[in-house]
C-alpha cells in the first residue's frame, strides 16, 4: 500500500525493492531460513548461506559479463568507488601518481580523488561538453606517462548521459592504464560487458535496480590481476579485499534484483522510453525549458529539465506532490547549485531551476498524467506571479 | 541533487497559505493615483514590484489597494502577498517607517531567508519614494 500521496519519480536516487526480490531476502532472515554466517562452513546454516551468496555472485557476474570470482561484495557504490580508486591508486603508487577523471563524477568518486590529492596524487578533472559528454579524445590527451588510473562514470546520475566507456577502456588497455567505471546508474538499465568494454574495475549497487540499499559490488579483473590495497581490515573475507561479515539477505537481494533486471531490461526500457517521451512532451509544452544532457546519448528513464523564469525553491515546493530531485541548493546543506549542471555550462540560475524526473519499473501512465498536469499548472502559475519583472 | 522534501517546519502555515493562494497578484495600469516601487534582480534570488492606488492626492491620503508581483522563493512570494494586504490603509508616514521585521515575525520566516526580505523592504521604500514624488 502506498502511504505517500506523492508520485514517485526519483528512481535515480533509489528504487523500491521489487516484491519478488524482497521475498527472497526474507528467506535469509527468519529462523527457518539461511540466516547463518556464510563464513561458518562447519554447519548447515553457514553452508546454506554460503551457497546463496555464491549463487548471487554468479547472478551479478552474469549481468555484467564477468566471472563470479571477479565480484567483491561491498556496502554499495560509494564503498566500491572508494575501494577501486583508493585501493588501486595506493597499490600502484610506484607506477605513477596521476589519475584522470571528470568534473561530473559522483561525489563518491570526486571525494575519493580529493583524498588521493591529499596523499600526494595529482588528478586531472576533464570538463564535459555542453551536453555532458566526456570525449574519449579528451582522455587520450590527458593521460601521461605517470597516469596509473582513469575513472569515468558510465551513466551520469543527474543527467542520464551515457559515456563511451568502451572507447576509453580500449585506449586505457592499450596504454596499460587501469580503468575504473562507476556503473551505479547503468547496471540493469544498459547492456554491460566488462570484457568487451575493457574495464578493470567497476562499481555497481543494488538499490538503483530494485534491490536493497546497503549492498553493492566491485568488479575486479583477475587476469591479469588488478592489485588493490584494502580499505577495510578484519576477517579477510572476499579474498582479503573486503573484510566484514557477508550480509546474506542483502547479497541475495542484489543477485535476485540483477537477475530480474537482466531478464526484463528490454521490456522495461521500451515501456519507460514511451513514458519518458510523453512526460517530456508534456513538460516541453509549457515552453522556455531546457533539457539538460545529451538529447540522444542518455538512458531512457531520466529527464533533467531547467525551467526559465521560475525560481528553484518555489518550483520544488509547488511540485511537492511529485517526489523528484532538484538542482537547487536552497533546501540542501550544499551551498552550490548542481555542480554537474554548472560543469555543462548552465548558469547558476538555470541550475537552481532544474528538476530531475527519473522513472522506474513501477511508474504508471497515471503517474505521468499527474506529473504533466502538476508541472504545467505550477510553472504557469509561478511564471505569472513574476511576469514582467 | 537534493531530494525535494514535503512541507516541513521551514514553511509555516501562513507561508504555505500565501504561497498557494497569493492575494492581490498583478499590477495597476498607470494612472494619476497609482504609484509603483520595485527592487531586486533575479540573480539576487528575489524581485518585487508593488503598485498601489492612493485614496486621494493629498498629503494625508492612504493606500486604498495594493497589487504585487514577485519572483523568488516561497517565503518571498508569501511575504509579498502578506504585505499586499497589510499595506492597505497605510499613510505615507507609515509606509516610510515600514520594516521587514514585521513580515518576518508575522509569517515566521527563518533567519537565513531574512536577507531577501530586505529586498522587499527596498521595494516598499521605492513605493514610498514614488508617493513622495507624486504629491
Amino acid at each position: 500500500m502506498n502511504t505517500c500521496s506523492c508520485v514517485y519519480l526519483d528512481n535515480a536516487a533509489t528504487t523500491p525493492v521489487d516484491p519478488r526480490v524482497a521475498e527472497r531476502m526474507i528467506e535469509c532472515l527468519v529462523p527457518t531460513g539461511a540466516h547463518g554466517n556464510p563464513s561458518s562452513a562447519g554447519h548447515e546454516f553457514g553452508r546454506r548461506a554460503r551457497a546463496l551468496v555464491e549463487k548471487a555472485r554468479a547472478q551479478v557476474a552474469a549481468t555484467i559479463g564477468a566471472r563470479p570470482e571477479n565480484i567483491v561484495w561491498t556496502s554499495g557504490a560509494t564503498e566500491s568507488d572508494n575501494l577501486a580508486i583508493l585501493g588501486a591508486a595506493r597499490f600502484h603508487a610506484d607506477r605513477g601518481r596521476h589519475v584522470v577523471s571528470a568534473k561530473t563524477e559522483h561525489k563518491a568518486v570526486l571525494d575519493a580523488l580529493k583524498q588521493l590529492e591529499r596523499e600526494g596524487f595529482e588528478v586531472t578533472y576533464l570538463k564535459p561538453d555542453a551536453h555532458g559528454i566526456v570525449h574519449p579524445q579528451q582522455v587520450k590527451e590527458a593521460v601521461r606517462t605517470d597516469t596509473q588510473l582513469v575513472s569515468l562514470m558510465h551513466v551520469n546520475n543527474e543527467t542520464g548521459v551515457i559515456q563511451d566507456v568502451g572507447a576509453v577502456g580500449q585506449f586505457c588497455r592499450e596504454r596499460g592504464v587501469l580503468f575504473h567505471v562507476d556503473a551505479a546508474q547503468s547496471a540493469g538499465k544498459l547492456p554491460l560487458d566488462v570484457e568487451a568494454l575493457c574495464i578493470d574495475l567497476m562499481s555497481v549497487t543494488a538499490h538503483k535496480a530494485y534491490g536493497p540499499k546497503g549492498v553493492g559490488a566491485l568488479y575486479v579483473r583477475r587476469k591479469p590481476p588488478v592489485g588493490l590495497r584494502p580499505i577495510l581490515h578484519g576477517g579477510g573475507q572476499e579474498s582479503g579485499i573486503r573484510s566484514g561479515t557477508l550480509a546474506t539477505h542483502q547479497i541475495v537481494g542484489m543477485g535476485a534484483a540483477f537477475e530480474v533486471a537482466a531478464a526484463e531490461r528490454d521490456a522495461d526500457v521500451s515501456r519507460l522510453r514511451v513514458l519518458r517521451d510523453r512526460l517530456w512532451q508534456g513538460i516541453a509544452a509549457v515552453g522556455d525549458v531546457e533539457l539538460n544532457g545529451h538529447p540522444e546519448q542518455r538512458v531512457t528513464n531520466l529527464l533533467n529539465v531547467s525551467f526559465h523564469g521560475v525560481e528553484g525553491e518555489s518550483l520544488q515546493f509547488a511540485l511537492r506532490e511529485l517526489a523528484v530531485s532538484a538542482g537547487s541548493a536552497c533546501s540542501s546543506a550544499s551551498e552550490e547549485a548542481s555542480y554537474v549542471l554548472r560543469a555543462l555550462g548552465r548558469s547558476d540560475q538555470l541550475a537552481q531551476s532544474s528538476l530531475r524526473f527519473s522513472l522506474g519499473r513501477f511508474t504508471t501512465n497515471e503517474d505521468i498524467d499527474v506529473a504533466i498536469a502538476a508541472v504545467q499548472r505550477e510553472v504557469q502559475r509561478l511564471r505569472q506571479l513574476g511576469q514582467g519583472l | 541533487m537534493t531530494a525535494v522534501t514535503s512541507p516541513g517546519p521551514e514553511y509555516s502555515d501562513i507561508v504555505v497559505d500565501h504561497f498557494e493562494r497569493p492575494r492581490n497578484v498583478g499590477r495597476f495600469e498607470p494612472a494619476a493615483d497609482v504609484i509603483e516601487g520595485s527592487a531586486g534582480r533575479r540573480e539576487q534570488g528575489a524581485v518585487f514590484t508593488l503598485s498601489a492606488i492612493l485614496s486621494a492626492r493629498v498629503a494625508d491620503s492612504f493606500i486604498k489597494s495594493v497589487r504585487f508581483k514577485a519572483y523568488g522563493c516561497p517565503h518571498c512570494i508569501a511575504a509579498g502577498s502578506w504585505l499586499s494586504e497589510r499595506l492597505v490603509g497605510c499613510t505615507q508616514d507609515e509606509l516610510q517607517r515600514w520594516s521587514w521585521r514585521e513580515v518576518a515575525a508575522a509569517t515566521d520566516i527563518p533567519p537565513e531567508k531574512r536577507g531577501r526580505l530586505l529586498i522587499l523592504e527596498d521595494a516598499v521604500r521605492a513605493l514610498s519614494e514614488a508617493w513622495r514624488l507624486s504629491v
